[in-house]
């Protein structure tokens, strides 16, 4: 059984807001020079971020299952002649270096996943198997567009970041992952999101073998 | 970040390769008879552009087909993986990938067929995989350019220290499509130069190759082992590294100390790109000023053959001068090593090292 608690959790929910619009409305968090080139996603990322106060020496686990949507899409338009920024951009994981590389934080342990309907589960079995001091756990998708028409891209655009310690002082909630029966059911990035936003507790297998408990103290 | 005192000693049970000069045997062959297997491409496939040195795997073209014409070579990979009830509880893989099918996505914007659509995203291309090779569910993804193997071995080793592994699997794969060499060469570092890892000369250039690998790791120690491993992001730049070399030697030093008493030699990542290349080969000759240094963009898989064969490789394709004393240019005798480093970069400044030991 591994037990963790968290002590801060930030989200971002931008319903139909479209990338010019989030821009804007974030656009006092980034340095000046580097909003004008940043995703949705990075935005979205960089802004749950900003209140971790990262210091280096954390370990960072970011998880996307279909990362810079629209700027793949933008990138795959720019052919024949492909734009260098679009590219370096359309790379996972792009969003939390965008944020960073603004900030020019340095960080020793990041890992940043992609997956499917179990994305959620190993995400957070990536981040709780970590033996740091403190780890935060981030993710987050962006709405494509021509490309959401074929499936390919993520239906909405969030972003949500939480810290994790084995500090029980103080915290806001409780994740214990534990051995579970074989066969279980999955936990995806954005029902993982929606049971954060919403502060909803969890009690089921999320993954084969491996049965979580998310408790709000 | 060292694996010690946090984890324990994992062994590597099985691994294999492929690359452009064939499987891990092969390959190791290969680059000790100089072979290079890159030739001159059009970058963009079969819509032209400039040639470049590209590496593909023997009778694969860049023309995308539905399903990819890459699955044929990751089917003969797996089919050497020891068998395992891969992907149920206990038996954890690790699928790590930069590229993923993202030519398919590729193909599907230039043609509109919807065929090539079930291999586009991360997921659905590790998801045909799975059932491909009758996975369990217990497959988790990394992805993180270059450095995206390390992560998967410290994810392995990890599981292995926790208790839920027995065995894991990690499982490396990444083919060259217009969408990614198209981007390297719009970033100007894929060009009609043959690259020369740590050469000292007036234009830096990259190649771009097909490969896939495997590792199977255990609990305990083996013939080889993995003892340590490190990573840094500098997130100083996207494309550049900090320029005093510290992210260099920020993640190679813990790997270093944990290679205390071992004689190494060091398997850079080498590109080709005139900064880091110098970046690299100053930081690796300044703090291990004693163990050679080479680049054949290895894989573990071949890096094992070397080690079991008693000949290390030198540095394909490039000749002197170069960036640091210790860059071995010819091929050398490595009996009396019982180490090396692995070392690789990435987007972002990313840095990952680990410590393959023989004994």
């Amino acid at each position: 059984m591994t037990e963790r608690f968290v002590h801060q959790l930030e989200i971002e929910d931008p319903g139909a807001e479209t990338p010019a619009e989030t821009r804007e409305r974030l656009r006092e968090h980034f340095p000046r020079g580097s909003l004008r080139r940043m995703t949705q996603l990075g935005l979205l990322v960089g802004r749950v971020l900003e209140p971790m106060k990262l210091q280096g020496d954390e370990a960072v686990v970011y998880a996307s299952a279909y990362g810079e949507s629209r700027t793949l899409e933008e990138y795959l338009a720019s052919f024949p002649t492909p734009s260098p920024t679009l590219f370096q951009t359309s790379i996972h994981p792009s969003a939390v270096q965008q944020a960073l590389i603004a900030r020019q934080r340095g960080l020793r342990q990041f890992y940043p996943l992609t997956g499917g309907r179990l994305l959620g589960s190993h995400a957070l079995q990536t981040a709780l198997q970590i033996q740091a001091s403190r780890t935060v756990l981030c993710g987050g998708e962006e709405r494509g567009s021509w490309l959401l028409g074929h499936g390919v891209a993520s239906e909405v655009s969030f972003a949500f970041a939480f810290d994790l310690s084995s500090d029980p002082a103080r915290a806001i909630a409780r994740i214990r992952l534990e051995p579970g029966p074989d066969a279980g059911s999955a936990l995806s990035l954005p029902e993982l999101f929606y049971h954060l936003r919403d502060r909803l507790a969890l009690r089921r297998v999320i993954a084969p073998g491996l049965n979580l408990a998310l408790e709000w103290l | 970040m060292s694996l010690s005192p946090e984890n324990p000693p994992v062994a590597i049970d099985a691994a294999d390769c492929r690359t452009g000069l064939g499987d891990a045997a092969a390959t190791w062959r290969g680059l000790l008879a100089d072979r290079c297997a890159l030739t001159l491409l059009p970058v963009l496939g079969p819509d032209g552009g400039d040639a470049v040195p590209l590496a593909l795997l023997a009778g694969r073209t860049m023309a995308e087909t539905a399903p990819p014409n890459w699955l044929a070579h990751l089917d003969s990979l797996a089919a050497a993986i020891p068998s395992e009830p891969w992907g149920m509880p206990g038996f954890p893989v690790y699928v790590t990938s930069s590229n993923f099918g993202v030519g398919s996505l590729y193909a599907f914007h230039r043609s509109q067929d919807v065929s090539h659509l079930p291999h586009a995203t991360p997921a659905a291309a590790v998801e045909v995989l799975r059932r491909r090779f009758g996975w369990g569910e217990n497959v988790t993804i990394f992805s993180h350019a270059c450095v995206s193997a390390h992560l998967g071995l410290i994810a392995a080793a990890r599981a292995l220290a926790h208790g839920t592994a027995e065995r894991a699997l990690v499982f490396s794969f990444d083919f060259i499509s217009p969408f990614v060499a198209g981007g390297f060469h719009a970033l100007k570092i894929l060009n009609g130069g043959m690259p020369a890892p740590y050469a000292d000369r007036p234009v830096g250039s990259i190649g771009l190759g097909d490969g896939a690998a495997f590792a199977v790791l255990r609990r305990g120690r083996g013939e080889f082992g993995l003892a340590a491993h490190s990573l840094h992001n500098e997130m100083q730049h996207f494309t550049a590294n900090d320029p005093a070399g510290a992210g260099f030697a920020a993640c190679l030093t813990p790997v270093l100390a944990a290679a205390a008493g071992r004689r190494v030699w060091i398997k850079g990542h080498g590109t080709g790109t005139l900064d880091s290349g110098r970046l690299e080969a100053e930081a690796f000759g300044r703090l291990q000023p004693k163990s050679p240094l080479v680049s054949w963009k290895g894989s573990l898989g071949h890096t094992l053959e070397a080690v079991r064969g008693g000949q290390t490789p030198g540095t394909t394709g490039s000749s002197g001068p170069c960036f640091g004393a210790t860059v071995a240019i010819p091929a050398f005798a490595n009996g009396a090593y019982d180490g090396v480093v692995l070392a690789s970069n990435a987007f972002g400044g990313a840095h990952a090292a680990c410590l393959l030991t023989h004994d």
